[in-house]
């Protein structure tokens, strides 16, 4: 694909720029005992500089399969059967391992699900960012030149500067997923990848987490993909969303325009089962049935089986992801005939 | 108003945390210090509050899985003529199992991998002997039905692992009604689950309440959930009920500095919606041994002179459905 001046789908509500990171058509399956499963179906989507992209949807629907390609992380029974992962136009994906870990980390870093429960309890905190440091920067680093570069990525996550001398244990949940970032921080990556970075936390400190992702991104100008199953989450740190299902793009494009207005129906109803604390409360539209088994995924557009407008065509034919304005893309054959969520009744 | 269902009269849980063979305990953790709170017949009431705040410890003293350290709860029961919970005998309690049922946060662990669905679901029956085999059977696959899990014949000899999380807790909430309890805790039946299949289950629980007029007490860490299930909302923090108001307005109008912050830190799917920054200061108090001031004093904005020479405020009536705990609420 070369650059035209025509927008993409991938950079729906984005820069029209090169972006930074490019995903092309990627398409990721895992052989397993029960037969392979396509986890990535041609997702295609470009993370411009300094942007937030959100990639949202339920699990199994190939949110953190996508995060671990980009990584070079996937699992051995991965078989990548297409596309391309294009950092600052270089091929991710062919690239051997040994020059893959020089990408990773310093240029592409990652906060995983869960990440604050992985420091490992018998060392100390600087030790173990330490050592990311030492491996990722070819051991350039003195002692007190590291010390004093942890000292700053501390005070950039707010963590007092004295903590990094602690146990893992002796740090409250927050404080030690505050470290995960930092430490995700510490090689100057140009993308940071947040999988849930914020789910088993309470609300106030995921409050005050996000707010410091959005500082730092905004201070570095740092490229963010937030990966999450919780769409006020995404509403409020994301520049651009990606609505995710079964392996697949759904709706692509600037969150304004998908929240104002979604134009799939999984994001509409992803957005009126989600309830809010703000605003009249509105019927909650419940989704029949379960997601797809990927093992067996069904014909034509993989979300007709729970699709409340599906016809006949939708079982036959897959919609393609098509640009509907440059700020939103969408795969629904009845795209423009998405309800709008305000129209949902107001409860009290 | 008739009189509630269940009043918890000065509610307590104290963990000892340094237990010796010949040393009296002398550090207790107050997962539960002391809360007075009325559920009415019907009613749904959320108990609100970040991990850690006691409102699982609730949750459990209610459901008799823990004893009280000290206080009270009264049911009002069609089993038992009017009975503190906290003063049962052995037949006593097995009785009110009749009345008190709870629905756990995980699908996946809550049911015996071994045993099918129709087989957990009349498990209730049978320990209580209630109708003979038969009707248990039929009685179950009513549940099964009324849950969405029809036609019953399809799930009744199925085994957990056969399901998906989503019909797993329906499951359990068939296991939990089957016996016609008054009664319901419900521990975060909705949180394993994704969004799409939330709603369902949610909309199921508030369904049934209606039809079966069983009261719940929903413990959630989750605002948005609570404003669509629950009447009331009571908010926790550190042992301590702060606030206790009507829903809407408890969101609308947060009088406690603790219920501000919380509902201030709720994401709102909405980005042109700035949120305000939530006032509070950083860092968790531990409940152990606490000092007999403000439980939220060292996090509060407005702590002074009154809350660190007094001992922690009462829960006064702001107005007929709203009371807060707080010298300073205005």
């Amino acid at each position: 694909m070369t650059t035209t001046a025509t927008t993409t789908t991938a950079q729906a509500g984005g820069q029209r720029s090169t972006p930074l990171l490019e995903v092309d058509g990627l398409t990721v399956r895992y052989e397993t005992l029960r037969g392979d499963v396509r986890a990535i179906e041609d997702v295609s989507f470009a993370v411009g500089d300094g942007e937030s992209l959100g990639l949202v949807g339920e699990s199994g629907c190939g949110k953190s399969s996508v995060a671990l390609s980009l990584l070079g992380l996937l699992p051995k029974n991965a078989r990548v059967d297409a596309g391309e992962i294009r950092l600052q136009g270089q091929d991710l994906l062919r690239l051997p391992e040994s020059q893959m870990r020089k990408h990773r980390w310093n240029d592409i870093a990652m906060v995983f699900q869960g990440a604050m429960n992985a420091w490992n309890p018998v060392y100390t905190i600087f030790t173990q960012i330490e050592e990311a440091l030492t491996i990722h920067q070819r051991g350039s680093m003195t002692r007190s030149e590291a010390r004093r570069r942890v000292g700053d990525l501390f005070e950039l996550v707010g963590l007092d500067a004295q903590m990094m001398d602690r146990y893992p244990h002796e740090l409250s949940g927050g404080m030690r997923q505050r470290a995960v970032i930092a430490m995700a921080l510490s090689c100057d990556p140009k993308v940071i990848i947040a999988d849930e970075p914020t789910t088993a936390l309470d609300v106030i400190v995921q409050d005050r987490i996000l707010r410091q992702l959005k500082r730092i991104q905004s201070e570095l100008g740092m490229s963010i993909i937030y990966i999450s199953h919780d769409i006020a989450v995404i509403a409020e740190v994301a520049d651009r969303l990606a609505v995710m299902y079964a392996g697949g793009i759904a709706e692509i494009g600037a969150s304004h325009t998908v929240f104002g207005h979604p134009r799939h129906p999984y994001s509409w109803s992803l957005l009126t089962s989600t309830p809010s604390i703000k605003g009249p409360l509105r019927t909650l539209s419940p989704l029949a049935g379960e997601p797809p088994d990927l093992h067996d995924p069904p014909a034509g557009c993989p979300f007709h089986p729970r699709c409340p407008m599906a016809t006949d065509r939708c079982a036959a034919e897959k919609p393609p992801l098509e640009l509907l304005s440059s700020d939103q893309a969408s795969a629904c054959w009845y795209a423009d005939q998405v309800p709008d969520p305000r129209e949902q009744e107001v409860l009290r | 108003m008739s009189p509630p269902l269940l009043k918890l009269y000065e509610l307590q849980k104290h963990y000892p945390l340094d237990k010796g063979i010949l040393r009296k305990p002398s550090r207790f953790v107050h997962a539960v210090d002391g809360i007075d709170l009325d559920i009415g017949r019907g009613e749904s009431v959320g108990l609100v509050g970040e991990s850690g705040c006691g409102k699982t410890t609730v949750g459990r003293m209610l459901t008799l899985l823990a004893e009280p350290t000290n206080g009270s709860v009264a049911i009002r029961s069609d089993q038992l003529p009017d009975h503190d919970l906290t003063d049962l005998d052995k037949q006593d309690v097995n009785r009110l199992r009749r009345d008190v049922q709870m629905i756990f946060q995980d699908p996946y662990e809550s049911l015996n991998p071994r045993r099918t669905i129709i087989d957990a679901v009349t498990e209730p029956l049978r320990l209580q002997d209630l109708g003979s085999r038969e009707e248990q059977q039929e009685r179950g696959a009513e549940m099964l039905r009324l849950v969405g899990l029809a036609p019953p014949e399809t799930f009744a000899y199925r085994f957990p692992h056969e399901l998906s999380g989503g019909q797993r807790q329906r499951v359990a909430i068939a296991r939990a009604l089957v016996i016609n309890p008054s009664f319901v805790v419900c521990d975060e039946p909705t949180s394993m689950l994704d969004v799409s299949i939330r709603i369902s289950i949610m909309q199921l629980m508030r369904d049934l309440a209606e039809r079966l007029g069983v009261s719940y007490l929903y413990i959630t860490h989750d605002l948005g959930v609570a404003r669509y299930m629950c009447d009331r909302i009571a908010v926790m923090y550190l042992g301590k009920v702060v606030e206790v108001a009507r829903t809407e307005d408890l969101l609308a109008n947060p009088r406690h500095p603790y219920t501000q912050a919380l509902v201030s830190a709720v994401p709102v799917p909405d980005p042109t919606y700035e949120r305000p920054v939530p006032d509070i200061k950083g860092g968790v108090s531990r409940p152990v041994n606490p000092a007999p001031t403000c439980r939220f004093i060292d996090r509060c904005p407005w702590a002074d002179h009154t809350c660190e020479s007094n001992d922690h405020p009462p829960l006064e009536q702001v107005t007929s459905d709203h009371r807060v705990a707080c010298y300073h609420a205005r």
